[in-house]
């Protein structure tokens, strides 16, 4: 267990580093949860915890910098949880929120703390002394990487027997009403990104995606290609409708914020 | 036109904040650099290098000065390749060190273009004109590109292969997302660096036309992800004297299939529009599911 915990540590570590630097996106939950699920022994739990986890977080992104919950954390601790508690996946990630929630607290925090490092970097430019301004960006790296090894080993090292009593003695309307909230989370996600891009405009693409699952059937790809066609008629037409006349065209761009 | 208006307005105010935010950390102390010899050239390696150090630019976040840090990382090499002299390279750092806040998968158009100011030995004042001008558009551009298309296309296919047991799910989730992803940051860095100031006044109307194509796509997914992934059912049934009518197979499912899903998505994002925070709507969807499971109605 200590060895599983350890790895579970550090490959928070590296995903959490990956979140801000990198951005390769492999602390995405889809993979993260495979992965989480290979130290465990369990693939496919992992592959299904981290599928539906992925689906809850779609839209928990870094939006015009307002931090969502942490989705490091959700997806290390959410499938580690299911694989060990045996729990539903749904469940899963009734438990994982709170500590997501929690984390993104501390790392505001961490983010306040290290302001003073800027005027280090000052110093060290009127120094001329690159490598300390290099390293002022690895060690906070290196803090990130440290304070997600810590939030992922102590819970899962020393909480999941407890975790795994409590679930035993939950009783089953509580586990199954979490399971049905955990159906209905990946709503949120969407709204979020819906919040943003939503304007009177794009209503009919949003009917068409709708649709085209809900009557058609079709798989995600097919749709997302079809979209790729409607918007690429758009862009070129708007082209060719600015070559041939002076004719106005309507172009709303999305809110665009700080992006972080 | 009236939108467009407001929106050009807010989008200024928004650049004079951050202009006055970096004028507040500024540690600069002339503005013309001594050395104005623009005989270094900076090679592909240079700007591949350049690419990929960006990839660090939050390395050192914070809420003073958001990405400076990383952000000076990313081009430092470069900048001690084209500033021969001390003072001019004191000064240019000096500058790099203020307040920037530029989205994380763009950065690199912004560093290349800058590169190419600095190699021409633009006023100091200018080039933070440049970098503070492009911090919004590039922020839209990204968030657009990224966040609200790549990312749900990427994740969407790859969660629908995973939640059947494939283990191809996270493999092609990564290969999709990372040919775009670092497509984009060398290619931008290229084009940024070489296209230099006369890409800024095409730059404005793509930013609009490329955020438009992007947020189509983006939302006739979202269309699509909320009618295959939000689950939502009743288990209802309605007893009148013989007839049995189950709520869900007999009514909901023959009016329109995925309608509850599609109408809680709708209840959460108009009370999203009412500045409920994430947290107090997961909360809530608690609730709602330990509630209705308790009484029955889910």
């Amino acid at each position: 267990m200590l060895m599983d915990a350890l790895l579970i540590g550090l490959l928070a570590g590296i995903a959490g580093v990956d979140l801000f630097d990198g951005l390769t996106h492999l602390h995405r939950p889809i993979v993260i949860g495979p992965l989480v699920g290979l130290i465990l022994g369990d693939v496919t739990t992992g592959l299904y915890v981290g599928g539906s986890l992925e689906l809850v977080w779609m839209g928990m992104v870094p939006l015009a910098g307002a931090q969502p919950p942490n989705v490091v954390i959700g997806g290390v601790i959410g499938t580690s949880f299911a694989i060990l508690t045996h729990a539903d996946p749904k469940v899963a990630i009734g438990i994982a929120v709170p500590f997501a929630i929690a984390v993104q607290g501390c790392i505001t925090i961490l983010f306040t703390i290290y302001s003073p490092m800027m005027h280090k970097c000052d110093r060290f430019v009127d120094q001329l002394n690159f490598k300390g301004i290099e390293w002022v960006n690895y060690l906070g790296m290196i803090i990130l990487f440290g304070f997600y090894f810590i939030v992922a080993f102590l819970p899962i090292y020393f909480g999941a027997d407890a975790a795994t009593a409590l679930v035993q003695k939950s009783p089953q309307w509580l586990l199954d009403g979490l399971s049905v909230a955990g159906g209905m989370m990946p709503a949120i996600g969407f709204a979020m990104l819906m919040k943003i891009m939503m304007k009177k405009t794009y209503i009919a693409y949003f009917i068409l995606g709708f649709l085209g699952v809900t009557f058609l059937n079709l798989p995600i790809l097919a749709i997302a290609l079809g979209a790729l066609a409607i918007a690429m008629i758009d862009f070129f037409n708007y082209g060719r409708e600015n070559n041939d006349s002076n004719k106005p065209v309507s172009s709303d761009s999305v809110e665009v914020e700080d992006g972080i | 036109m009236e939108f467009n208006n407001d929106h050009d307005k807010k989008m200024a105010e928004k650049e004079a904040k951050r202009m006055e935010q970096a004028l507040a950390t500024s540690k600069a102390t002339a503005d013309t650099f001594y050395d104005q010899s623009q005989d270094v050239t900076l090679t592909k390696g240079d700007i591949n290098r350049m690419a990929f150090r960006s990839l660090a630019l939050q390395a050192s976040f914070n809420y003073e000065r958001m990405q400076a840090g990383g952000w000076l990382y990313t081009i430092l090499p470069a900048l001690r390749k084209i500033h021969k002299n001390k003072d001019d390279l004191k000064n240019s750092m000096h500058m790099h060190m203020e307040f920037i806040n530029v989205h994380p998968f763009d950065v690199t158009f912004l560093s290349g273009l800058v590169l190419a100011m600095e190699k021409g030995k633009e006023n100091i004042s200018t080039i933070r004109a440049v970098k503070v001008a492009l911090m919004g558009p590039l922020g839209g551009i990204g968030d657009a590109l990224f966040w609200l298309t790549l990312l749900p296309i990427c994740a969407g296919i790859g969660a629908s292969l995973a939640l059947e047991g494939s283990f191809f799910g996270p493999i092609i989730f990564l290969l999709m997302f990372n040919i775009v992803h670092f497509g984009l940051r060398f290619g931008l860095a290229h084009y940024g660096y070489h296209a230099g100031t006369s890409a800024l006044p095409l730059l404005k109307t793509h930013t609009k036309r490329i955020s438009h194509a992007a947020s189509i796509i983006g939302m006739t997914v979202i269309g699509a992800l909320v009618a295959s992934y939000v689950h939502l059912s009743t288990p209802l049934e309605i007893n009148a004297g013989q007839a049995h009518v189950a709520l869900q197979a007999d009514v909901l499912d023959k009016l329109m299939p995925n309608i509850l899903p599609l109408g809680f998505t709708l209840i959460v994002y108009s009370l999203m529009k009412r500045n409920f925070s994430p947290v107090k709507l997961i909360g809530l969807t608690v609730i709602i599911g330990v509630v209705g499971k308790l009484v029955g109605f889910l």
